[in-house]
Parts: structure tokens; sequence; C-alpha cells
């Protein structure tokens, strides 16, 4: 694929939301995180797929994956999502109904959530505006995701009010490589 | 057409149910269980060069681990069951949806008369293998050239007993839809086949006065809208009455908007479901890829769907 094919990202700090975030200090410092899953899916509404490694492109994406590709559901928008996250306690807590936004627990596995990276000891909320690297690969915060109903009906669960604001994180890549399961996750800055 | 996760799943079985019709049965590669259905569902197979076709599943619903299709080939169509038939063989890949069901049993009937035409016979086994679990009443009526040309026979003969009625073309035996059944409040017909039968089962029965909840046709709308060309109408504010003008380049959404009313919106795909809003009268044009068939009756998405003339939102 050539550049010209390549789909429009709105550079991180470029973002509506990155670029003010990027100049108000604050936020966690001195957590060490890692990354538990990586998942990517080669078009829109695919199954999820697990890999063990993943080759990250500055300005573009996670190799083989939708919004690398341009084929992902959201591609003909522009925005910021070279790579997202999500935190594996905000999965937990849903998967506890915790707050009880559901009828019952509901149970989001790491392939369900279309998030590419599952990470644990990462403080996503506190990310907009600010850099942090996952093994050699480092990342900057855009924006904080925000749950669709197109992944309700995906799922066929009720999943969009429970993860409302936990919903993790947009990033683009400022600095590309290759990213492994049990990599590090730490502030760069 | 709301949004279905695509699987790329395993034909574990590829079976020639007649010299013309392909029986599959999928398998996920790494998930026992399957994405649940009910009889009378589809599933949407992907082809390689995006074009998407729908086949009915013929399984069990109640097993999860597998799905079951048959594909008839057709010289004539525009080759998704060609090549499904030079392609799909037991070891290859098929990107196939989740089911989704707009062809159900009713849950209120005590009699259930099926009636399949050929390949149409599909989701019709599928709908006996449930009524047969539940010890419900039924009837499944088989029409096609000969029993050589009838798909899945021996598992719909095996299945149904003497709950089955054949009627084969070459045996000189066709269905006269004026004698299906008595009607009674609590009978339910289904139909699904070639077109010159499902309109001969519905024009009888329409004939003989039976309310058309009660009759049920199986077809399935095409899905592409490559040719859509918008038009422009008018929607009225419920709560306010005003009335705005949605030219044919502008979106309802946007229409909405510019004048002040207030709507979540997010992907202004069709897709989030984020601009939501109910309507009353009027005929929709739903072009979005997230409302349930259900919700489509008093539901649409204003960011892609639009209205035949005039349609008044529940705003």
């Amino acid at each position: 694929m050539t550049d010209a094919s390549a789909p429009r990202m709105v550079e991180a700090f470029a973002h509506p939301a990155g670029s003010i975030a990027v100049g108000v200090p604050g936020g966690a410092v001195g957590w060490r995180g890692s990354l538990l899953n990586i998942h990517t899916a080669s078009a829109a509404s695919y199954e999820m797929e697990e890999r063990a490694e993943a080759r990250c492109v500055a300005g573009r994406g996670i190799e083989g994956d939708r919004y690398y590709l341009g084929s992902g559901t959201y591609s003909p928008k522009p925005d910021t999502r070279e790579v997202t996250l999500i935190e594996q306690e905000a999965l937990d807590a849903i998967n506890r109904n915790d707050p009880p936004l559901q009828s019952g627990p509901l149970h989001i596995a790491p392939i369900d959530h279309r998030r590419n990276l599952t990470v644990r000891g990462v403080p996503l909320n506190h990310l907009v505006g600010r850099r942090f690297r996952v093994g050699e690969v480092i990342l900057r915060g855009g924006r904080l995701n925000f749950p669709c109903k197109y992944l309700e009906e995906l799922l066929g669960q009720p999943v969009y009010l429970p993860l409302y604001n936990r919903s993790g994180l947009n990033c683009g890549i400022e600095r590309g490589g290759i990213i492994r399961v049990g990599d590090t996750i730490e502030m760069v800055d | 057409m709301s949004a279905r996760l695509v699987m790329k799943l395993q034909v574990a079985a590829a079976v020639a149910t007649t010299p013309d019709v392909l029986h599959l049965t999928l398998v996920h590669p790494r998930r026992p269980e399957l994405p649940a259905w009910t009889a009378g569902a589809h599933v949407d197979l992907r082809l390689p060069d995006g074009r998407v076709r729908q086949y009915s599943l013929c399984g069990d619903p109640a097993d999860r681990g597998r799905y079951e299709i048959a594909i008839k080939r057709e010289e004539a169509g525009r080759g998704g069951s060609a090549w499904a038939h030079g392609n799909l063989g037991v070891g290859s890949v098929a990107d196939v949806s989740a089911p989704r069901n707009n062809f159900p049993l009713a849950p209120a009937a005590r009699r259930h008369i099926l009636v399949a035409g050929g390949i149409g016979v599909t989701p019709l086994l599928a709908m006996a293998r449930t009524l047969a679990a539940d010890r419900a009443e039924f009837a499944l009526h088989v029409c096609a050239r000969s029993a050589a040309d009838a798909p899945l026979l021996a598992d719909v003969r095996a299945l149904c007993g003497d709950r089955l009625q054949v009627w084969f073309a070459d045996d000189g035996r066709r269905l006269d839809p004026t004698r299906l059944c008595d009607f009674t409040v609590d009978t339910h017909v289904y139909a699904c086949g070639p077109r010159r039968l499902t309109d001969a089962v519905q024009s009888a029965l329409d004939a003989q006065g039976w309310p058309p909840e009660q009759v049920h046709v199986e077809h399935f709308a095409p899905l592409s809208d490559e040719t859509f060309k918008p038009e422009p109408f008018e929607a009225r504010i419920a709560s306010t009455g005003a009335l705005l003008h949605v030219p044919a380049d502008r979106s309802l959404l946007d229409v909405l908007r510019e004048h002040g009313v207030s709507q979540p919106a997010s992907c202004e795909l069709g897709v989030c479901g984020a601009c939501e809003c109910g309507y009353r009268d009027g005929t929709v044009i739903h072009r979005d890829a997230v409302l349930s068939v259900g919700k489509r009756r008093d539901r649409m998405t204003p960011c892609v769907s639009r209205a035949q003339g005039s349609v008044t939102l529940d705003l």
C-alpha cells in the first residue's frame, strides 16, 4: 500500500483533546505497567485475532490492523486511532458489575472489546497529552476512547453504558517498533 | 443491516446433498461455541471480492458447536454460489457473520405449517428441529422436481417422519396452496422458496382471509445500496410542530443541527447508533448498520437514514 492510500490519521497532540491536555500539567507518575494482550482485526466487524507481537508504524498504526489498512468501521473519518488501549482493571470492574449499571456481571474478554492493547497498571485516563513507552515503542495519548453502540451490536451484550468513561485511550505512534506481550509500559517524560 | 461479528470459520464437512446443492458444516478454529441463534436465522457469507450472500442456517439451533448451510449452485446467479462450490471444501476458510433472524417462529402459535420449495427448505428444517424438540404440532411440505433434487431430504425424512409431505413434480404431485390447512387463530404458516411458490401461498391464504401476521414469507432484502439516490423530504418535529426541509444533498442530522435540535452524534456513518431517535408516521429509508429490524419500526438514525416524502420525529 502506498502512502497515498494510507488512511488519514490525526496526529495525537494535534487532536482537539490531546492538544489541550498537552499543555495542562498533572496526572499520575511513577507507575509501571505491563502489556497483557495484543489484538488486531483485518477488517471492520472481523473477529479480533490474538498476537504475541506486532509491528507499530509511526503515524500509521499496527501492521495488519484495520486502522493501519484503512478498512476499519471508522476509517473514513479522520481521527487519532493508530493504536487503542484499554485497562484490564476496567474490564475486571465490568466483569463484576461494578458499579451496578448492568442487570448482572458481563464478561468482556480481551478478544471482545476491539481495542488493540489490553494493559494492566497503566492509568490510561491520565495519559491524554502525555508520552509513554510500550517496550521500544513510544505512544502519544490523543484522546479518551468512547464506547459505541456498534460494539454493543457486534457483541450482542449491553456494554455501552458500562464502558462509559473507562473505554480506554486512542494513541498515535511517535516512535515505531515491535511490541510484545509482557512489555513494560511507563512514562517517557 | 445491523452490525454483526465476522468470523473466519473452517469447513469441517462439505457434502453434495443433491447434484447442485452443497451442504457445509462450519466450525470455529479456536472457540468451541459459536454465537447462539434461533430457527429461521441466516448468516452472511463474505466472498473474497467483498460481496455478501445470505444463507439460512439449517442445522440444530441447540448445537452451539457448528453452523450448517446449504448452497445451491445458481448458474444464472451473480457468481456467489459458483465461488462457494468451487472453493469451499473441507479445511478451507469461510468468512461468516454471526447469525440474524428475520424469519422467526411465532412464539404464540400452537400449530406451525412449513412450506418449502427446493433450497428454501433450509430455514424450515431448522424450524422443524426446534419444533420437534419442543414437541410442538407442525407439518412440513417439501416441493421439488424429484426426490433426488430435494436438498437435505434424508435429514428431513429422519426428523419429520409422518409430519412430512412431499410434492414431487416428476411424480405428478403438486402442492395446492388453497388446501394447505384449515384456518385457526393459533396456526402460523411459513413459506420459503421460489417467488412463484411463496406468492401462491401468500395469495391463497390472503384469499381465504388469513390475517397477515399469521403468514410468514422469507425474503432477503438487497444489502448493497450503491445505486441509492437521495431524494429531498420533509421532517416534522413532534414536540414543536416545526416542519424542516431536508434537501437531497444534506443529512437529516445536519438539518436538525442547523435548526437547533441538538442530537448526540458520533460516527455519522450509520454505525455507532449515537444519533438514534424515534419516529412516527412516515416511511423511513433505513440506511444504517446498527438498528435491528424490530427497532426500525419506530427508531431511525438521522445521520444516514432518510424518508419518503415526510416523517414525524419524536423529538
